[in-house]
């Protein structure tokens, strides 16, 4: 056992360099001090006795030439080092030898660098591990490849250079329509799908991977719906340029769509009652407008503003569900600070209002456009509002306010209230917290911050907050100044789809529409 | 073109007659129908200037109709304009479907008449 494990041990290539090194400085500096042994004997026999002066001129000069043996011979094997370790890297064996860099000036003046980048290339071109040695045919082939493939549920499907399908086996999800044109039936619901992938690929790389989660080949509900992991191999030049795998992940996923549609029923039977309450005590608030006195239409408030917070927190439900399964979308396009706000201003100036706070909003005219979901950001814009009025005291005063930094509008709710001490802060963006004293003391669901965090991350912005324990709490968020992105933005071909639906007179709650 | 006749799908009473209610009060004609089939049948008999259309319908699906209405090679409505109005959270392959066909996607729970009333007048411009 132990000469075995000799034996691989002395095949490891990065054992060579240190060895090397260490028996080239030995010899080379033992041939020196013989050679300086001999000076110094020739010259005591010829010369006898010689003064003190002298002994020190030989003691400086043995010192300097075995230092300059030691320096030129280390210079000379550099080469040699920078060559194997090079050799170390591509074989994959792990060392703690940097590998050399090819840019490095060194390799560029000493003319090195050719022969290290042959190194480079050669391993990435000409495959030297022996796995890949027999690259030419299959490491084994006893059976009709292709006809085999079919026994298999991972679908498996090879691109030529033009995209078109060259190969596809039972599994794969293919369709076919009219002409008998062949596409692969998979729906992106995330970027890229795979054909925008290899298009970027063809510009930039010769060889880069990919892998998809979760991807669907129909829509919900459809029969024969089935969820792959999606894995994508590309290699310019080649036979079958693009080879994508497809493993069946039904059986894993489904559940979790399971558990999804039970929290849309819910929502869905819960908004059913909110939709009449909302419904009703807007029309009644209007209809008996003349004959309430004040003291009842402060209770009508209440109930307004009671029941659009339920469907706040219906919608935070929803939003957390989608989110933690990855279904979260958002539609960047041009916005304003103030076109966020404005979707509602209405709500929370009565919320304020109803629970005797004070709340201004003062937003700069000359602030710059964003990139943002209107949306999920008036969301998020709620949200906060909510909590500021929630942990603040009656009669306390909540300010909105914006302003630019770098390449970010950030825009910060500041309340003049219990605030929070510095370890609670490390928790609030998690699912279920809620800080120490509003358990007691303030309802909530412990997930209206969780998902602003979410939501201002998918918009590309951040979230954070300051707060002074008993002096008030300011959350900010920011979100990308508009110019800064558009050209990603436009690019983009789900954010085209949706600029486009959003100029045509499309109508949506989400707009000037909402409650 | 001013907006006159409306048809309601809604399976939920109480949200039926709400906007029943208010609609007509508003001075719109209006038609409810309760379930999927009843609904369609209605959309198809008569030319209606707006539907208001639901997703989870007894006997047949909201997107159902809005796919024979809208979906095939020809519209059998060119006149009318669609709201879909719902409650549930649709995947958003299936809200994308409905979108494509209707002319506004609202949810119910984030609406009031009033607002829904403003949201027609809006169509109407």
């Amino acid at each position: 056992m132990a000469v075995k494990s000799k034996a691989a041990e002395s095949e490891q290539l990065h054992l060579f360099w240190p060895r090397h090194r260490r028996m080239t400085l030995l010899r080379a500096m033992t041939v020196q001090s013989f050679i300086i042994a001999l000076v110094i004997g020739v010259i005591v026999v010829l010369y006898p006795n010689p003064p003190i002066g002298a002994w020190i001129v030989i003691s400086i000069l043995t010192v300097m030439a075995l230092l300059g043996t030691w320096v030129v011979t280390l210079m000379a094997m550099r080469p040699v080092k920078d060559l194997s370790s090079a050799l170390v890297h591509v074989s994959g064996e792990l060392s703690a030898q940097v590998p050399p860099n090819l840019n490095d000036s060194y390799y560029v003046h000493t003319r090195l660098r050719p022969l290290l980048k042959l190194v480079y290339d050669m391993a990435t071109n000409q495959p030297g591990s022996p796995a890949e040695e027999n690259n030419e045919g299959a490491v084994v082939t006893n059976v009709d490849v292709a006809g085999q493939l079919n026994h298999t549920a991972t679908g498996l499907i090879m691109l030529d250079a033009s995209g078109e399908i060259v190969f596809a086996n039972k599994s794969a999800p293919i369709l076919i329509d009219g002409n008998g044109k062949k596409s692969i039936e998979l729906i992106f619901d995330v970027d890229p799908s795979i054909s925008q992938w290899l298009a970027e690929r063809d510009e930039h790389d010769i060889h880069a991977e990919k892998t998809w989660r979760r991807i669907a080949n129909k829509l919900t509900g459809e029969p024969d719906r089935r969820l792959f992991d999606v894995y994508v191999s590309y290699e310019k030049g080649s036979e079958a340029e693009t080879i994508i795998t497809l493993f069946d992940r039904t059986n894993d996923y489904q559940p979790e769509d399971d558990d999804l549609d039970f929290i849309a029923f819910a929502a869905h039977e819960l908004r059913g009652p909110i939709t009449v309450i909302r419904g009703y005590l807007d029309t009644l608030n209007d209809e008996l407008a003349d004959i309430t006195d004040p003291d009842q239409k402060e209770l009508f408030q209440r109930l307004i503003v009671s029941a659009n917070r339920l469907s706040g927190y219906v919608n935070n439900i929803l939003n957390a569900s989608r989110f933690d399964r990855r279904h979260l979308k958002v539609h960047l396009e041009e916005q304003t600070v103030q076109n966020i706000y404005d979707t509602i201003a209405d709500d929370m100036q009565m919320r304020a209002t109803a629970q005797q706070r004070l709340l201004s909003v003062s937003l700069p005219d000359g602030l710059p456009t964003v990139a943002a979901d209107l949306n999920s950001m008036s969301e998020v814009l709620a949200n906060l509002i909510d909590n500021a009025i929630k942990y603040s005291n009656d009669g306390g005063s909540i300010e909105v306010t914006a302003g630019v930094n770098a390449d970010f509008v950030e825009v910060s709710v500041t309340d003049h209230g219990i605030g929070m001490p510095a370890n609670v802060i490390s928790n609030l963006f998690h699912k279920f917290y809620r800080s120490h004293r509003s358990r007691e003391t303030v309802a909530g669901t412990g997930i209206g911050l969780y998902i602003s965090k979410a939501i201002v991350e998918s918009n590309g912005g951040k979230i954070s907050v300051r707060s002074v324990e008993g002096h008030g709490s300011t959350f900010t968020f920011s979100l990308p100044i508009y110019s800064t992105v558009a050209d990603k933005l436009k690019t983009g071909v789900n954010n085209q789809d949706f600029i486009e639906r959003s100029s045509s007179g499309w109508i949506k709650n989400h707009g000037a529409f909402r409650g | 073109m001013a907006i006159k006749s409306i048809l309601v799908i809604e399976d939920d009473r109480f949200i039926g007659e709400m906007y029943v209610r208010s609609l007509k009060k508003a001075g719109y004609d209006v038609d409810w129908m309760v379930d999927g089939n009843d609904g369609l049948i209605a959309a198809r008999n008569k030319p209606y200037d707006v539907i208001l259309l639901d997703v989870m319908l007894p006997e047949r699906r909201g997107s159902e109709i809005l796919q024979i209405l809208r979906g095939g090679a020809e519209d059998l409505i060119p006149a009318t304009k669609v709201i879909v109005l719902t409650n549930f959270d649709q995947t958003e392959e299936a809200r994308l479907a409905m979108e494509r066909h209707a002319d506004g996607y609202l949810i119910k729970a984030e609406i009031t008449p009033k607002k829904l009333i403003s949201v027609i007048q809006k169509l109407d411009q």
